[in-house]
């Protein structure tokens, strides 16, 4: 990680880094334009921006594949987005920084100390409580008491991808480790959700530009995730939605329909009931997204993706929605018991949060929101 | 190989992959783009800010969009600008009322929108860098060694 001059405001720092103002602009504009925001935001937002001082961000990795750090900064062709993320924001990233062992804890330490109550948290993984958070530690100490220290300094926490979000993977039955996401265990501070396995990276760097830009966060869904990426379904944007309106369905990979371009929701394609931006803005620098591959939609940015039925399986019937309450995980996605959430984390807080108890509410709505027919008729 | 378009792809000819937007079934609105740039013409006319209309919001098809370049027309403007890819500025025919595309790297288009503008932000020069170049030009002016009468009498010829 290049050192920082604090001094240097963030349109010195990307002239260091070869990005022009007009570059930025551009950059900016193609942001504006990918978050639906009027056009000339971007021109403002890039004047703003280039004359503020650096943000600071701190990039926590828990439990995680590296998947949505990879999604940021491994494109194909270095972009302007892992630039800025790379030049301008890292405070603390354990991946990319050269410094190790106490020397990266002390960076850590530091970089809470001298921007308490500024920095923006950014938080990969989810957070492990089983056998007293021993199977995520670092430096000697647990995920979970990382996070709840990090958290108490951060102006506001940027969860980066489904795991954080929402629990991923690691929270998928039967949660060997006690998994779980960062709303879970952190109340008391503004969350934005970035979900995706991996988030889109135009997202993630959209996200924190917008929340750098205007100090507070975008408007957000029930999932705290910004409205302008998830405030449509992938079914909503997709290029073969008029298919589905004329009922021509694929019946397998290498029929005529499929070779047609015919919707795949009978081949299980989640679209319908997943809220992200791949239609869009797209993947690999906005070359296509999984459906124009020929393959449906996981729903990666859902809640409880993983644990939803086969991805080969239609909508109807694969029982989405439709599992029991009885697990921690479709009880905190339910809202049912708020206090059993909280006795199940061990060694979580105690207290239940009200932002929990909203969120539980807000996840109970949700659930009946995500019926098809209601989001499709 | 680095971009998709590169990858041999060998198409079946029995396969015919439709499209209701290629066919032109998701266009429509340029009446109601051209009113728009008539009310942000006006407004700039009248000393407002500048506006703009993102073209990749709207469900255009290819015929669509050549409408509307046709109406617009040619100005006498083109330029390009190379900032990390390239840009592209064209001035319609219609004064203040620009078509602009950004491109990265990799030539992929990534905003495509139409400014109501009397100069593109992405063209002038900004405020701040002018000052900061006029100091430099200064200090570069002050830093010459200076000349002798004779010197500057034969730099005259």
């Amino acid at each position: 990680m290049p050192p920082v001059n604090e001094e240097l405001t963030v349109g010195e720092m990307l002239l260091k880094a070869g990005i022009s103002r007009r570059a930025f602009i551009k950059f900016c504009t193609a942001t504006a334009s990918a978050m639906a925001l009027p056009p000339w935001m971007g021109a403002a937002m890039a004047e703003q921006l280039r004359h503020a001082r650096r943000p600071s961000v701190v990039y926590l990795s828990f439990q995680e594949c590296t998947g949505c750090f990879e999604s940021l900064t491994r494109s194909f062709a270095p972009t302007i987005e892992s630039l800025i993320f790379n030049v301008v924001s890292l405070d603390y990233d354990d991946t990319l920084m050269a410094a190790a062992g106490d020397q990266a804890e002390a960076a850590l330490s530091r970089a809470m100390r001298e921007n308490f109550g500024k920095y923006v948290l950014v938080i990969d993984g989810s957070v492990p409580t089983g056998a007293g958070g021993a199977y995520c530690t670092s430096g000697g100490r647990s995920a979970v008491d990382t996070l709840r220290e990090a958290a108490k300094g951060a102006a506001a926490i940027v969860c980066v991808g489904t795991c954080s979000a929402f629990g991923g993977i690691p929270f998928a039955d039967p949660n060997p480790t006690g998994a779980w996401p960062v709303t879970a265990i952190v109340g008391d501070r503004p969350i934005i959700n970035v979900s995706g396995c991996p988030p889109i990276p135009e997202v993630i760097t959209g996200t924190l530009l917008q929340f750098v830009t205007t100090g507070k966060a975008p408007d957000l869904d029930e999932h705290l995730r910004p409205k302008a990426f998830f405030g449509n379904t992938i079914h909503d944007r997709c290029y073969r939605r008029p298919f589905y309106d004329e009922g021509k369905f694929a019946k397998s990979f290498d029929d005529e329909g499929a070779r047609n371009g015919w919707c795949l929701y009978e081949l299980g394609c989640k679209g319908p009931t997943t809220y992200n931006a791949c239609a869009t803005i797209k993947w690999n620098g906005g070359t296509s997204f999984p459906i124009e591959s020929g393959h449906g939609c996981l729903g990666c940015s859902e809640p409880g993706f993983w644990d939803h039925g086969s991805f080969y399986a239609a909508q109807s019937g694969a029982g989405w929605g439709k599992a029991g309450a009885s697990s921690p995980r479709r009880a905190l996605e339910l809202g049912v018991a708020a206090g059993a959430t909280g006795a199940v984390l061990g060694v979580a807080s105690a207290g239940v949060s009200r932002l929990r108890q909203h969120r539980s509410e807000q996840d109970a709505h949700d659930h009946d929101g995500h019926d098809f027919d209601r989001k499709d008729g | 190989m680095t971009r998709l378009a590169e990858i041999p792809v060998r198409i079946e000819a029995t396969v015919r992959i439709e499209s209701p937007a290629a066919a032109g079934g998701l266009g429509g609105g340029i009446d109601a783009i051209l009113s728009e740039l008539v009310s942000l013409l006006e407004r700039l006319a009248e000393g407002n800010s500048p506006g703009a209309i993102d073209l990749r919001s709207l469900p255009m098809s290819p015929q669509d969009r050549a409408e509307l370049q046709r109406v617009l027309g040619d100005g006498e403007v083109q330029a390009t600008v190379n900032a990390r890819g390239l840009s592209k500025v064209r001035e319609t025919r219609v004064s203040g009322v620009w078509w602009i595309e950004h491109f990265d790297l990799q030539g992929e288009s990534v905003a495509e929108f139409i400014d109501v503008s009397r100069v593109p932000e992405i063209l002038a020069s900004a405020s701040d860098e002018i000052a900061a170049d006029a100091r430099d030009l200064r200090a570069r002016i002050a830093s010459r060694p200076a000349r002798s009468p004779r010197e500057s009498h034969a730099a005259r010829q």
